[in-house]
């Protein structure tokens, strides 16, 4: 029982991580290599006021995410306007860096990683649960707003959402500033739930682990990316036998995605009503277009 | 006579050693139709590229309702009401004509980001409000029963309207028109050049078209700038610049060459 | 005087690594206008390569050095054909060509783990004992066997790449893919072209690398330096992506040297955001308007 229990935390805490990732990657198609830096910055600041300064739970997990929101406020100053591999490279600088600097800092045992974090028991076990279904109400409301809207027209076609009146770099800094927020959160929340953090757990594979989430999800897609984390996470945990091959199939598994179904689970659709309808009225209307097609080459 | 919607001063652009656009001036009149010709590569589209913010300009100046737009970011030129369609289209594919129009007019809503990500009482008013206005310019623009369809998806002549509609999402002033009528067949050309006729009236615009199609150009057009090589070779009323020595010179050398 | 000139020959010689991995890496990007990010892999593919020829099949450094070219160049291709030649055929969106390379780094660095294991594995020592001596400077000797073949494979490329027909071939699709396209030149060719060299850059880079450290999975990791030397150089030029390499080679062994090794990898990376904020173009890179 306490094992799944377990799994179902560790769920929603890479869920909201990968809501973060979701609205960046997937709504707005920015890509980052270096995201688990963000999260890093969460963690150590999540854990720091918990272990070191005894702050409750709660002031830990929103300090975390305004600090990464803070930090990314900088970053994207310097990157965002950045084109295509020099953004990505320079993602992948931070989190490098930001590994670095945690690996180098004594006040938080460097490399050896901080120990002896508070961790959830009892009632505070529905935190990480609670915070995940805020960060899906929050993500939901954005994407379904006109500044999510923005997002997407940015990662759809650049230019023609310029000539749109939209603020391409604010909104990529939008979207860069709330996911690091969640990514900062879902650090403190990992924090506090397992009780040790070490700068090795927020290397490039983490960030890209937590990218593979968003794409078997869909780009585009909230209720693809709930589902992808939860689907993701608890797998692993109960194919343990296989562990060493599961990167091996992600691996596979997102270069069949890209070419052969780069929507993924759910691209661009959504797991509701509306959502259905949608992918329905979608489906009649491209056969529509399929028959006027080879109609009009018979002619 | 009154301040011009739009006015281009001396206007070059110059890319390494190639000079696209070579001191040009001309002005749209406020409510009026021009056209802008030139056979390929004659600087054409760069002058929309150069009105628009997306390329800097490297010498002479755009008026905008008299007051210099040069400098501006293009999405600041685009709010200040100057929009574009592409010569080769550019939706948002893989969003549905709704979105797509919804999305160009996102500036009609008023609520922060604060309101929508805890969804307060002015996100709903006005995300309500933005929904019924888009729907109605869906139906002026007759793509109404498609709305749900992705774009991407469209035959390739209400892809170009749907761009159209677009553009018209933001309440521009000055709307900038690249080669509408590629690509479509005379029935649709002449269609398209109806639309043209009453988007100006309903929506009180002025409009700066490209164009090769010859009738639509002399068709709807009260003014006409030809351009050949960057440079300017005539400008007036369509009568005048079809009769003008120079120009069918241009154009017939064009035609032959290709 | 005498460790300012022992920093400089030993900065030289990772800088070499650094360059055999930059230019094979900015090649494909001059020609693809997207980076290879499964370059890292491929260079460790190539350390694999070179390992098992001198091992198991018992050959010479030389033979193994052959074998690490070969088999990454055979890599590159492969991967070039089955991941992204469909995506372009379909004109994908540069988002998808980043997850693809993510993907394969994934698939290969993770598959090499799960069969041969992640423990590190000793090249056989074939260029002998102890430090070569010029003066007072020491200089080791997979060290110099780095600078060695560095610099001679480094100069062929040039050579290829100035002198040949093939060679101007790239360097005419790299300048216009649709014009020489235009004038006979198959860019499906030339493309398999550079992603061989490039991958046959990085199995020498892999084999290598390998001799001065050890071999193992995450090897790979060390192409992020040859990214950063890139950008230096300014990406997609390769006059550029040779210096900038140097430079961080010179650049790394003096902060080591006089400052903390702590330092080393902290100051590249600052270093590239700097240079990124300041002139994202690079030392050499062109700055054009895109076409819209
Ligand atoms: N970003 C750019 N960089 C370099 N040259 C450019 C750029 N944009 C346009 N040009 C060049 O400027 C010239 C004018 O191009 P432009 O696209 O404005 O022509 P056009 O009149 O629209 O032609 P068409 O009828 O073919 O659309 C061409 O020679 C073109 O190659
Ligand atoms: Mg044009």
């Amino acid at each position: 029982m306490e094992y799944i229990l377990g799994i179902f935390e560790l769920s929603a805490i890479n869920l909201v991580a990968v809501l973060g990732l979701s609205i960046l990657t997937g709504f707005t198609g920015l890509f980052s290599f270096g995201h688990a830096g963000f999260m890093a910055i969460g963690a150590y600041v999540g854990g720091i006021l918990t272990k070191n300064l005894h702050y409750p739970f709660w002031v830990a997990i929103i300090a975390a995410g305004l600090s990464a929101g803070l930090v990314s406020i900088v970053i994207g100053r310097l990157t965002l306007k950045l084109k295509g591999d020099y953004f990505c490279i320079a993602t992948m600088g931070f989190g490098e860096a930001v590994r670095l600097i945690f690996s180098n800092m004594n006040y938080v045992n460097g490399a050896r990683g901080l120990a002896d974090i508070p961790q959830f028991k009892g009632a505070s076990l529905a935190i990480p649960f609670v915070v995940a279904v805020i960060a899906i109400v929050v993500a939901w409301n954005l994407v379904n707003s006109r500044q999510g809207r923005n997002m997407v027209a940015v990662r759809e076609e650049e230019l023609a959402a310029q000539m749109a009146g939209i603020n391409v770099l604010g909104s990529k800094m939008v979207a860069m500033i709330a996911s690091a927020v969640l990514a900062g959160v879902a650090g403190a929340l990992m924090a506090n739930f397992i009780g040790f953090i070490a700068p090795k757990s927020f290397n490039m594979t983490k960030s890209t682990e937590l990218t593979i989430i968003v794409i078997f999800g869909g780009l585009g897609s909230i209720s693809g990316s709930v589902i992808g984390a939860f689907l993701l996470t608890a797998l692993p945990e109960l194919l343990r036998a296989f562990s060493d091959w599961r990167l091996v199939f992600y691996g596979l598994a997102v270069i069949v995605i890209m070419v052969g179904r780069p929507q993924g689970l759910l691209g661009g659709s959504e797991l509701t009503p509306s959502g259905i309808r949608k992918m329905l009225a979608d489906r009649k209307a491209k056969a529509a277009f399929a028959r006027a097609k080879a109609g009009g080459r018979e002619s | 006579m009154s301040v011009p919607i739009l006015e281009l001063k001396g206007l070059t652009k110059r890319f390494g050693g190639l000079t696209a656009v070579n001191d040009v001036s001309f002005r749209v009149e406020e409510g009026g139709i021009s056209g802008l010709i030139g056979p390929n590569g004659a600087g054409k589209t760069t002058i929309f590229n150069l009105i628009t913010g997306v390329y800097k300009v490297s010498a002479g100046d755009i008026l905008y309702k008299g007051a210099s737009i040069a400098d501006k970011e293009p999405y600041k030129i685009a709010d200040l009401g100057v929009t574009r369609t592409f010569q080769n289209i550019r939706l948002f594919k893989n969003l549905t004509v709704l979105d797509n129009v919804l999305t160009a007019s996102h500036m009609s809503a008023k609520y922060g980001l604060a309101e929508a990500l805890f969804r307060l009482p002015r996100f709903r008013r006005d995300e309500k409000a933005l929904r019924e206005k888009t729907m109605e310019l869906l139906s002026i623009m007759g793509l109404a029963d498609r709305a749900e369809v992705v774009s991407n998806n469209l035959p390739y002549g209400l892809q170009r309207r749907l761009e159209i509609t677009r553009a018209l999402a933001l309440n521009p002033k000055l709307l900038l028109l690249d080669e509408p009528a590629a690509g479509m067949n005379p029935d649709e050309t002449n269609q398209l050049m109806r639309l043209i006729g009453e988007i100006r009236g309903k929506f009180k615009l002025s409009v700066l078209v490209i164009e090769h199609h010859m009738d639509l150009i002399m068709g709807v057009c009260e003014h006409i700038h030809v351009l050949n090589f960057g440079c300017t070779l005539a400008d007036g009323k369509p009568e005048t610049v079809a009769n003008d020595p120079k120009v069918v010179d241009a154009y017939l050398g064009a035609e032959e060459t290709k | 005087m005498n460790l300012f000139l022992q920093q400089l020959v030993n900065g030289l010689s990772i800088g070499s690594i650094y360059a055999l991995m930059a230019v094979g890496y900015s090649l494909v990007y001059s020609i693809m206008n997207f980076s290879n990010f499964a370059h890292g892999s491929v260079i460790m593919l190539g350390a694999y390569f070179g390992y098992y020829a001198m091992t198991l099949l018992g050959l010479p450094f030389l033979g193994g050095a052959v074998a690490a070219a070969l088999g990454s160049a055979g890599v590159a291709i492969i991967l070039e054909r089955l991941a992204y030649k469909p995506l372009r055929d379909r004109r994908a969106p540069f988002l998808y060509f980043i997850i693809t390379a993510m993907g394969a780094s994934m698939f290969i660095d993770n598959s090499v783990i799960a069969t041969i294991g992640p423990t590190p594995k000793m090249y056989p020592n074939v260029f002998g004992q102890g430090p070569i001596s010029i003066g007072h400077i020491d200089i080791g000797r997979v060290d110099l066997a780095m600078f060695i073949i560095s610099a001679v494979a480094l100069v062929a490329l040039i050579l290829f790449i100035d002198h040949t027909k093939l060679g101007k071939a790239i360097q005419a699709t790299a300048y216009n893919m649709k014009a020489s396209a235009l004038m006979g030149i198959s860019p499906s060719f030339v493309i398999i072209l550079v992603f061989g060299i490039g991958g046959g850059l990085a199995g020498i880079a892999g084999i290598l690398y390998g001799m001065k450290y050890q071999v193992f999975p995450q090897i790979g990791a060390i192409t992020l330096k040859s990214f950063i030397a890139a950008v230096f150089g300014g990406l997609g030029s390769l006059p550029g992506a040779l210096l900038g390499a140097l430079l961080l080679g010179i650049l790394e062994t003096f902060v080591s040297g006089y400052l903390s090794s702590q330092y080393r990898d902290l100051i590249a990376f600052t270093l590239l955001i700097a240079m990124l904020v300041i002139r994202p173009s690079g030392i050499m890179g062109k700055n054009a308007e895109d076409k819209a």
